[in-house]
């Protein structure tokens, strides 16, 4: 197919405001699927996906669609995920296209990840048509969230369309400007062959599969093929489209966006942001890459089994195929035996990559709580990067420590400003700005400590203001702060993986609080358990769980049995994520008890 | 053993008859057990149906193992039905007892006989002495111990002496008194409808009307209970000199009136430490009394443990008739319904009540099979567990019998695997390790 009758576009959202169902529609529209085959969001794969209606990885889908002007096009639609721990997934993304919908919600209006994206795309060059959804709701108030548009983002919205995924209004309309407002791609396919890789994933029988936007050159099956970066070569099997299945095409030419397959068998050598490019002949220079992403929160992933600790190591080694954004090393603690410190980009990155290892692979894990990385000077002048807090040097050989930043953004409507002040300042927040975004709905930026950010700053935040507060960060900087490690000891014993790094100012209240959160979760055993909390050899809380005196069922007749079996089986379900430290059976939940605590 | 010759030689089997009668008074604030009170027009009916399941489900297990070896009529509050119903149960029970057909159908009719002569002769004889009566029961029970055991659960406040003899005259040979405490202020607290004297009373009253086999049930970590008042109720108890004691700790159940006051914050009930006290004093009172325990909640004299009760925890199929009752037939469990009319209708519309429950695996009949087994004295018995799953028990068990008995709650021998003293404190986690992953 001619360059000028192609169109490779993303759909960009804040999270909940109808991205995947418009995928849908579109897909529907166009007869890719049938009726019968359409599944509710079909381009969400991953059960975890449907259940938590969230978009993780970057699908690619191939549309057919004929246009008013009578002409076939071919449209390449990539679905990016909305929360801002996927940010980087959304950018990939972005640099295989040439446009993009900004779709909004016509009710909730501009949120803190729409300006997230939009200045991505933006940054891509892409031609932007906004798409202002959900508009058969009695709440929708489409002139308003166009205006809203144009006065935040600086959008022209004289070409929005307004529609409504869940009735397919609308839907014609985006076809049309899909063909008629995004450029089509170019890049001569007589060049030599320049193909970005922009996602991956691991398939048993083919190996890794690369998905590519080709941006100059042809590939076809049976050529030769050397990854620019790597420097791998490899024969191309398959070379094709998603729709959204992959289907072979045996060939890929300049402007397309497909796949390609080979003798690739180490996920190693398919690097995201890569150029594929001939063995011989290839081209001079590669695309431009991408910016490498950096995890910005640290938590351990030990087996409760330690015989399962190889099946965890093949298991992460297998989910980085296709997470780029997932690091991971050995490490061993005290209390939980050899593990892994996995490097995350948010907590719901890492929530959905123990969920997988669970669930794909059938661990049972016991989770460190998650942490951010710490920059600590030492009198002897050197800086140690520290991810985990056991490993934080003794006070007497830190000169000062520092800690990362965020560049937080807010949207909430006007009353809850008091609220979201409040919560942040109480988050050792510094304010920066405020910028009213119309009559009532206010932009609020704060610098506040990632710390305190995936401590519970989102769930405060949602509470205070009824759900209504957006947000989105990024890491600014890195500065001073007076930090300390709180200690925790059972039975006496200090249990490394419940260390914990704190502000000074807040060291007392956090063990106190700490230490009553342990005892409600540490179930009573044979013998009294003392909690205490320390820093350094100084107890700063002290509790006791109380002996379990007794536990047996008093009875149990003819027409008791099968439900006692029952009541064991929830007793022994209850235990299965405990972890014997020294002689006290800790619960998986102890570990993340810092994040449960108010 | 001339009784395993016997089962080899007709076909006869162990197995137990229970007999569920959902009537109360009034509903004591713990209980969760299916009764209801109230219902005294629905009693006729639910006799005459009850003994009807009881022809059309007993029949064939009658005909297979002769009849049951044992009877237990629960409830609820058996003793809530009138005289003249409670003698119409009775006489049905006899029929399906005595009736032709099974390998043993004789030596029942001989028992059911024997049953009522002694029953004839007991009424005539004066309570004698303890001791003497002691050890006539035992010569008695001894003699029969493959003999019919037929127990009625009792209500201090709604028997007499004429009842009591009514009761004995239709067969019953073993009471049990739900007397719970000593303690009025605690009895109104906990919603009985008797008093201390009346359970005095009945036992007296049960030892003229000729019974020889009476098991009271004792309750301890009660709302207000004291350890001091405990043992007072132990003293009490042991000083009507039963035969069994059983002694169950207060579990606050769902839907029961305790389970409503304690989420109203209104339901004081002893500290683990004082519970654990009344636990500790009770098994070793009881069993310094004379009273062995052979089960975590029950003790008896030497020959006269419950073996009823006992079939349940030894994988002894039973058949249950009566709503909300529950049957254990060749490794499959059933449950009937649980409201009487639901049962009724069950009954009107197809004849047949009892609907099976989730099958049990090989694996989960080991777990019950070992559970149960362990709340015994005897334990889990090598040689039975291997006769019955066709292997060794430490081919399946080694892993959980060596980590329990290295905590103290198992010990084993070549003859099987039981708790220790303190293993049956900690019960539930012996249990659990019973349990096998599938």
């Amino acid at each position: 197919m001619a360059n000028q009758n192609i169109r490779n576009f993303s759909i960009i959202a804040h999270i909940d405001h109808g991205k995947s169902t418009i995928a849908d529609r579109l897909i529907e529209r166009t007869g890719t699927l049938t009726k019968r085959e359409m599944e509710d969001q079909v381009l969400d794969s991953m059960d975890i996906e449907r259940e938590r209606g969230i978009t993780i990885k970057s699908q690619t889908v191939r549309l057919h669609y004929k246009a008013s002007d009578g002409e076939e096009y071919e449209l390449n639609l990539i679905d990016t995920p909305g929360h801002v721990d996927f940010t980087y997934e959304v950018s990939r993304s972005l640099a295989a296209c040439e446009g993009a919908l900004l779709v909004v919600d016509a009710a909730q209006g501009v949120e803190a990840q729409t300006l997230a994206n939009v200045y991505m795309a933006l940054e891509n060059d892409l031609e932007i048509i906004p798409v202002i959804n959900k508009i058969d709701l009695p709440s929708a108030d489409p002139e308003r969230v166009k205006k809203e548009i144009e006065d935040v983002i600086g959008l022209d919205t004289s070409n929005a369309i307004e529609c409504s995924a869940k009735t397919g209004q609308g839907i014609d309309e985006i076809l049309e400007a899909i063909v008629t407002d995004i450029p089509a791609p170019e890049g001569d396919a007589a060049a030599p062959l320049r193909a970005l890789i922009f996602d991956s994933y691991f398939d048993s029988y083919k190996g890794v599969i690369a998905h590519i936007r080709v941006k100059e050159g042809r590939i076809k099956k049976g050529q030769r093929l050397k990854m620019m970066a790597t420097g791998k070569v490899f024969e191309v099997t398959d070379v094709g489209c998603f729709r959204p299945q992959p289907v072979d095409l045996g060939t890929l030419a300049a402007g397309e966006v497909g796949f390609v397959a080979g003798s690739l068998k180490d996920v190693r050598d398919v690097r995201v942001g890569d150029t594929i490019t001939t063995a011989e002949k290839g081209a001079a220079a590669p695309l431009p890459g991408y910016r490498g992403v950096n995890p910005m929160v640290y938590c351990g992933l030990y087996p409760v089994e330690s015989s399962d600790y190889d099946n965890l190591k093949d298991a992460l080694e297998k989910l980085q195929l296709n997470d780029a954004a997932l690091v991971f090393e050995p490490e061993t603690s005290v209390a939980l035996g050899f593990g892994f410190r996995c490097g995350f980009l948010g907590l719901l990155h890492m929530d959905v990559v123990q969920e997988r290892l669970e669930r794909e692979y059938h661990l049972k894990l016991i989770t460190t709580a998650p942490t951010v990385i710490y920059h600590v000077y030492k009198t002897d002048g050197t800086m140690l990067k520290v991810s985990n807090p056991s490993e934080l040097p003794p006070p007497t050989e830190i000169e000062h420590i520092e800690e990362p930043y965020v560049k937080a953004t807010v949207i909430v409507p006007s009353d809850y400003v008091g609220a979201v002040m409040e919560i942040s300042q109480d988050k050792r927040g510094e304010f920066k700005g405020m910028d009213y975004l119309d009559t009532n709905r206010v932009m609020i930026t704060y610098h506040i400590p990632l710390n305190e950010i995936i401590f519970d700053y989102f769930d405060r935040l949602k509470s205070a203001t009824r759900g209504y507060a957006s947000l989105d960060y990024e890491l600014a900087d890195y500065k001073e702060s007076k930090l300390v490690k709180v200690d925790i000891l059972l039975n006496g014993d200090p249990v490394d993986a419940l260390s914990t790094i704190v502000h000074k100012d807040r060291a007392a209240s956090r063990g106190r609080q700490l230490a009553a959160k342990l005892k409600e979760i540490i179930p009573q055993q044979m013998f009294e358990i003392p909690i205490q909390a320390a820093i350094g050899s100084k107890v700063i809380a002290r509790e006791n769980v109380r002996a379990r005196r007794k536990d047996v069922l008093a009875k149990c007749y003819g027409g008791d049995i099968s439900r006692k079996r029952k009541l064991l089986e929830k007793q022994k379900e209850g235990k299965k994520r405990m972890k014997a430290v020294g002689s006290v059976e800790v619960p998986q939940e102890a570990f993340m008890a810092i994040l449960k605590i108010d | 053993m001339c009784a395993a010759a016997e089962e080899r030689a007709a076909g006869a089997r162990r197995w137990g008859l229970y007999v569920h009668l959902p009537f109360c008074r009034q509903k004591c604030f713990y209980c969760d057990f299916p009764s209801y009170a109230g219902q005294a027009g629905r009693m006729a009916a639910y006799v005459e149906a009850l003994l009807g399941e009881l022809a059309r489900e007993g029949a064939p297990l009658r005909a297979a193992w002769g009849p049951p070896r044992t009877v237990y009529l629960g409830g609820g509050t058996p003793t809530a039905l009138p005289p003249a119903l409670m003698e119409r149960l009775l006489a049905g029970l006899r029929d399906f007892l005595a009736a032709d057909g099974g390998p043993r159908a004789e030596a029942a009719r001989q028992d059911v006989s024997a049953v009522r002569a002694a029953a004839a002769a007991g009424q005539a004889a004066a309570p004698g002495a303890r001791g003497g009566a002691a050890s006539s029961d035992r010569a008695r029970d001894a003699a029969a111990s493959a003999a019919l055991e037929f127990t009625c659960e009792c209500n201090p406040g709604t028997v007499d002496a004429a009842y009591l003899s009514l009761l004995r005259a239709g067969g019953v040979n073993r009471l049990s008194f739900g007397v719970q405490t000593f303690d009025d202020a605690l009895l109104r607290r906990i919603g009985r409808i008797h008093t201390a004297a009346e359970a005095c009373v009945a036992v007296r009253q049960a030892r003229a009307a000729g019974f020889r086999n009476l098991s009271l049930d004792l309750m301890y970590g009660l709302p207000g209970q004291t350890r001091a008042g405990l043992e007072a109720s132990v003293r009490q108890a042991l000083a009507l000199a039963p035969q069994h004691i059983s002694i169950y700790g207060l579990q606050v159940e769902e839907g029961t009136a305790f389970a409503r006051a304690q989420a109203a914050g209104r339901l004081a009930l002893p500290s683990d430490e004082e519970s654990e006290a009344m636990y500790d004093y009770m098994t070793t009172a009881l069993p310094a009394a004379g009273y062995a325990r052979y089960e975590i909640s029950n003790f008896a004299r030497p020959g006269f443990e419950s073996r009823h009760n006992l079939g349940y925890w030894q994988d002894v199929p039973y058949l249950g008739v009566g709503a909300s009752a529950h049957s254990y037939l060749d490794g499959q469990r059933y449950e009937n319904p649980r409201g009487i009319e639901e049962y009724l209708a069950a009954l009107r519309e197809s004849g047949r009540a009892r609907r099976e429950e989730e099958p049990l695996t090989r694996a989960t009949s080991m777990e019950e099979f070992a559970f149960l087994a362990l709340r015994t004295a005897r334990g889990i018995d090598r040689a039975r567990f291997a006769a019955r799953f066709g292997c060794e028990l430490a081919s399946v068990y080694a892993d959980a019998i060596a980590r329990m008995c290295a905590r103290g709650f198992l010990e084993e021998d070549a003859q099987g695997v039981r708790l220790t003293p303190l293993g049956m404190k900690y019960g539930n986690w012996v249990f659990e390790a019973f349990l096998l992953d599938e």
